[in-house]
């Protein structure tokens, strides 16, 4: 079969049509059945694939779509591509098991936009042609901005459209991009646009060393706004809180993942010598990340954004290993990138089950979960010292990777990174403690009989992340061998050019314009996150503040 | 006038004959709407059949010495005649659920569409000043009358007197600004103006202030006729009073009528002395585009709020034509592919507006939209598309119609380039309060309980195609590429 990439990326479109066609009452069913089809087809793909093979891409696809332009419909995958895919395809039929019972309203719409949003997702990681690749990382913000927006909690509107506008100002500067990188292919071959899409083609051009700055600068915005970096998460916590648990829990686990896979395929790559001179730069932003992601995490009293700021903390690992370009780093910030993807999803499952039965996520409020939900207080036991790092699981391989690659550029950068590992032991552990351990809490033994434990279909949708946690804790050579061949290629890529020589001045702005920027907006989050009294909304600019339905 | 220059202008005599006789059937079967809209549509076809069989590769013209007539008949006239017939064409398809709760005739105001038709499809075909003038002027007239069309309507009456006087000081000051280039170069033929501006570029005719004074009027006219910042305010009261139907023609019909204006004056006779009016073009094009976006972000009123859109939309047009004062003709194709594009879109939004506007009394506040998902799920569907394709969302024809304007743009580079970076940003902004509709389509709780409404089959029908057009621009935007890379290359050679 050598349309397997087309079946696995438009089977959900498929099931989308189909729901969007059959009566309501079949429409879980059929959504679940077009995610099981396509993970099954997922599937077929890692069967299929040489790790070994010294073809870089495979299960390559190419039909010409726009020939004036040279635009294709190419797809292909590398092992990393097939990673994200099978993560992709795994964590779909999850959430949308996951969503079976919370979401009652609308249901129909509800699995049409998830099967779309996987659609994009899938998209992102098996695209070659850079004008196809921002098509499906466009079609991603529909489904999402539609799922936060009509299905998530009472300050919605805010956040979605925060979600979008934040993601849409760096998408488009990142299409101006690659417009400008095309152009610079066809002046460069007479004229000719073929191939000027062509990210098999364009990876081998090296660009002029002014646009690969320039460049360079619009995808990283993009991508670092999707990550997020910091100081480009401001839109994280409001879009986590607001949207619905398998929302939040494809938001963690792939979403976040298309801005880090889209670094390491494209910016890399194709502008080596400008990721180069800016390695620095993001290195440091990687290591506020990862310390402020985890201060601020402990401090915040909603379950659900403290797992948003996790998120930030442990992604802020994923860069930190891509900029330091080394084998182990690229090792642990991919692996990381997959166990962050299994591990917070779960953390957001777990959110999502004490949520549907208190309709409440103050931690304060909790308390004593053991006696009354054991099956959940081991759940939550388990993924919480595996996002905590606890060697044996997988979290402990990715970060542990990520430093040591660290360690390699500069020991100082491991240094601080590890210290702050501490803080996310403090954070994940007082969290802990604060929910299950102790009496029943007031608030809880209100509810009486209906805090009961996990059901069955919950405990389903955990099984397979719980799983995959320990067996990629174990052997975490079944994802670094199928990366094997991504990494180095990407390595070899990425160091061929020197840095771009960067005026001082221009260099001094480029720095002191995101330190400026750190220090003006830790002053503005020491107000609202910590002093302001709780940090449950700080959005008191929300636009829609009667939108309760 | 021969019988071979009646054939080269052939379709514009169509279209005449096709309003006439929209009156005749009116007259003789009076308030029989089917009839006129059999005639009406059936008009729209044979000019459609004629535009297509009389179009060819190879420019001709009419009325005149070989090569020097005042009618022009090349691939532009034809690609713009198709576009400007299909949009006269679903204003008609939308018209009658809205005008008939209201008591509104459609025989007339088909007819005065098509005489506004006749009016573009002059301006596309002018090869000489003079007939341009005149094209524009029966191009605009009707759209006043259209304006008051509700003529009961304070709104609409106000609208249309703001439109009527505005529009006349810009036609004057438009005449104004050709008297001067015809004294400075002694011809109304856009070829012998084109080649005596050749002549002051090189230096061989020295610029004078006249001819810069000329200039001035020139695009202060235009100006005025596209809505371009600061020469905008008569949009928004004019939009937001106009009946819904009314308000969507107006929108794209005119505006593409004037950039077909733009491409025969400005590209064409004034093609020669673009290094000159090319930073005129930026700067407009940067504050009509950024003002347009910024005042639409306040609008709580979904005609008002498109109005301004289209005001940013011009903004966005305009880049194409400095990405070909900059150097890249394929400005100019993209401007093309922008019109197409933004005319089904935008027509489409509108269509979903007077759709719900056909029960009488319902305003086109953002609180029409509540919960529509609910009572209206279809209309509501394409409601998000046409917004989407509008902000510019792939995998519809407004994506791609940026792209190409993008593309045109960093080819051109330096200022335009910079453009570019502007639009991009700017399109972000206008995010903002295309997907406010939606939010209030389907997040708000509706505000009344009003059960959704019977649409008629013509209504579904123009729906259809619009959506048909907006998805397949932007999916497989090569099967209209190459007529609009023809239409271009008329030209811009």
């Amino acid at each position: 079969m050598n349309n397997l990439l087309t079946i696995v990326t438009f089977t959900p479109l498929v099931g989308a049509i189909l729901v969007a066609i059959a009566p309501g009452r079949y429409a879980r069913m059929l959504a679940l059945a077009a995610a099981l089809v396509a993970w099954a087809a997922s599937l077929f793909l890692v069967i299929g694939f040489e790790p070994s093979s010294s073809r870089q891409f495979q299960f390559v696809e190419a039909y010409d779509w726009i020939p004036a332009f040279g635009i294709q419909y190419k797809l292909g995958i590398d092992g990393l591509s097939l990673v994200l895919v099978v993560l992709t395809t795994t964590l779909t039929w999850i959430s949308i098991l996951a969503s079976f019972s919370p979401i009652k309203d609308r249901i129909k719409e509800y699995m049409v936009s998830f099967l779309i949003l996987e659609v994009g997702m899938i998209g992102v990681f098996v695209a070659l042609d850079t004008f196809l690749f921002y098509i499906f990382w466009e079609i991603v913000l529909v489904p999402m901005y539609l799922i936060i927006g009509i299905w998530g909690g009472v300050d919605r509107i805010y956040a979605t459209i925060k979600f979008v506008l934040y993601t849409l100002v760096g998408s488009l500067l990142m299409l101006v991009a690659i417009i400008a990188t095309a152009f610079a292919y066809q002046a460069g071959h007479g004229g000719n646009w073929a191939g000027a899409f062509d990210f098999t083609v364009l990876r081998t051009f090296g660009f002029d060393p002014t646009l690969q700055v320039f460049a360079f600068l619009a995808f990283f915005l993009a991508f670092a706004i999707k990550v997020p970096m910091f100081p480009f998460h401001t839109w994280l916590p409001d879009a986590h809180v607001q949207a619905p648990t398998a929302g939040s829990v494809i938001l963690a686990a792939i979403m976040l993942k298309l801005g880090a896979y889209g670094l390491i395929r494209f910016t890399l790559p194709l502008f080596p010598a400008a990721a180069q001179t800016f390695g620095p730069v993001i290195i440091v932003l990687s290591l506020i990340a990862i310390i402020y992601g985890a201060i601020v995490a402990l401090v915040q009293p909603d379950l659900k954004k403290l797992v948003a700021y996790s998120s930030v903390s442990h992604m802020g690992f994923v860069t930190l290993g891509i900029f330091v370009f080394n084998e182990q780093g690229m090792d642990g910030a991919i692996l990381q990138m997959v166990n962050h993807g299994l591990i917070t999803g779960a953390l957001f499952l777990l959110v999502g089950v004490i949520y549907e039965r208190t309709h409440d996520r103050t931690i304060a409020k909790m308390g004593g979960l053991a006696s009354a939900m054991p099956a959940y207080a081991v759940a939550l036991g388990f993924f919480v010292f595996a996002s905590g790092g606890l060697p044996g699981l997988s979290g402990f391989v990715g970060e542990f990777l990520s430093l040591v690659g660290a360690f390699e550029y500069s020991p100082w950068v491991a240094a601080i990174a590890t210290i702050c590992m501490v803080f996310a032991a403090g954070y994940l552990l007082w969290m802990y403690q604060r929910l299950v351990f102790g009496e029943l809490s007031e608030f809880l033994k209100g509810l009486g009989h209906h805090l009961t434990d996990m059901t069955a279909v919950e405990i389903l949708t955990l099984a397979p992340l719980a799983a995959l946690t320990v067996v990629f804790g174990l052997f975490p050579g079944l994802v670094l061998d199928l990366v094997k061949g991504s990494v180095a290629t990407v390595l070899a890529d990425a160091t061929r050019q020197d840095p771009v020589q960067i005026a001082t001045q221009t260099a001094v702005v480029l720095v002191a314009l995101p330190i400026l920027y750190v220090v003006g907006r830790l002053i503005w989050v020491a107000r609202i996150d910590l002093g302001g009294g709780g940090g449950g909304t700080a959005v008191v600019e929300s636009p829609a503040p009667e939108a309760a339905s | 006038m021969s019988l071979a220059d009646l054939n080269v202008a052939s379709p514009v005599v169509v279209a005449i004959l096709t309003a006439l006789a929209i009156l005749l059937v009116d007259l003789a079967l009076p308030g029989r709407t089917t009839a006129a809209l059999v005639t009406a549509l059936g008009g729209l076809l044979i000019t459609a059949i004629v535009t297509i069989s009389v179009g060819s590769g190879v420019a001709t013209t009419a009325f005149g010495p070989e090569g020097l007539g005042m009618y022009k008949l090349d691939q532009l006239t034809t690609f713009l005649d198709l576009l400007f017939i299909s949009i006269v064409a679903m204003t008609i398809l939308f018209a009658p659920d809205y005008l008939a709760p209201r008591g509104l005739p459609l025989a007339e105001f088909a007819t005065v569409l098509v005489f506004a038709m006749t009016g573009a499809m002059v301006i596309a075909a002018s090869a000489d000043l003079l007939l341009l003038f005149l094209g524009l002027e029966l191009m605009v007239l009707p759209g006043y009358l259209l304006a008051a069309y509700h003529k009961t309507d304070g709104y609409s009456t106000e609208g249309a007197i703001k439109y009527f006087l505005l529009g006349s000081f810009s036609s004057a000051i438009f005449l104004f600004g050709l008297a001067f280039v015809w004294g400075l170069s002694g011809s109304t033929n856009i070829h012998e103006v084109s080649g005596t501006l050749t002549q002051v570029t090189t230096g061989a005719i020295p610029f004078s202030p006249g001819l810069a004074m000329g200039l001035a009027f020139l695009t202060t006219g235009v100006a005025f006729k596209i809505a371009a910042v600061p020469f905008h305010y008569w949009t928004p009261d004019a939009y937001q009073g106009s009946p819904t139907p009314v308000t969507g023609y107006l929108s794209v019909g005119p505006k593409v009528g004037a950039f077909a204006l733009i491409l025969r004056l400005f590209v064409e006779a004034l093609g020669p002395m673009k290094a000159d009016w090319l930073p005129v073009v930026v700067v407009l094009a940067a504050v009509t585009m950024t003002l347009g976006n910024l005042v639409a972000l306040t609008q709580d009123n979904v005609k008002r709020m498109l109005a301004y859109s289209s005001i940013a939309h011009t903004g966005y047009m305009l880049v194409g034509i400095a990405a070909f004062a900059g150097g890249q003709s394929s400005g100019i194709s993209a401007l093309l592919f922008y019109g197409a594009a933004y005319a089904f879109m935008n027509l489409g939004a509108f269509a979903v507006i007077a759709a719900l506007q056909k029960r009488a009394g319902v305003t086109s506040q953002l609180s029409t939209f509540a919960g529509l998902v609910r009572r209206e799920p279809a209309l509501t569907f394409l409601m998000l598309l046409f917004l989407l394709s509008l902000v510019g969302i792939p995998p519809t024809a407004g994506f791609f119609a940026k792209v190409l304007i993008i593309q045109s743009a960093v080819e051109a580079g330096g200022w335009v380039g910079v453009l570019a970076v502007v639009m991009v940003l700017n399109a972000a902004a206008a995010a903002f309060y295309y997907l406010r509709v939606v939010v209030y389509m389907f997040v708000r709780d509706p505000v009344s309980d009003a059960p959704g409404l019977r649409h008629g089959a013509l209504l579904w029908g123009g729906l259809a195609a619009a959506t048909v057009l907006t998805i397949l621009f932007g999916t497989f935007p090569g099967l209209i590429l190459g007529m609009v890379g023809d239409a271009a290359r008329a030209i811009t050679g």
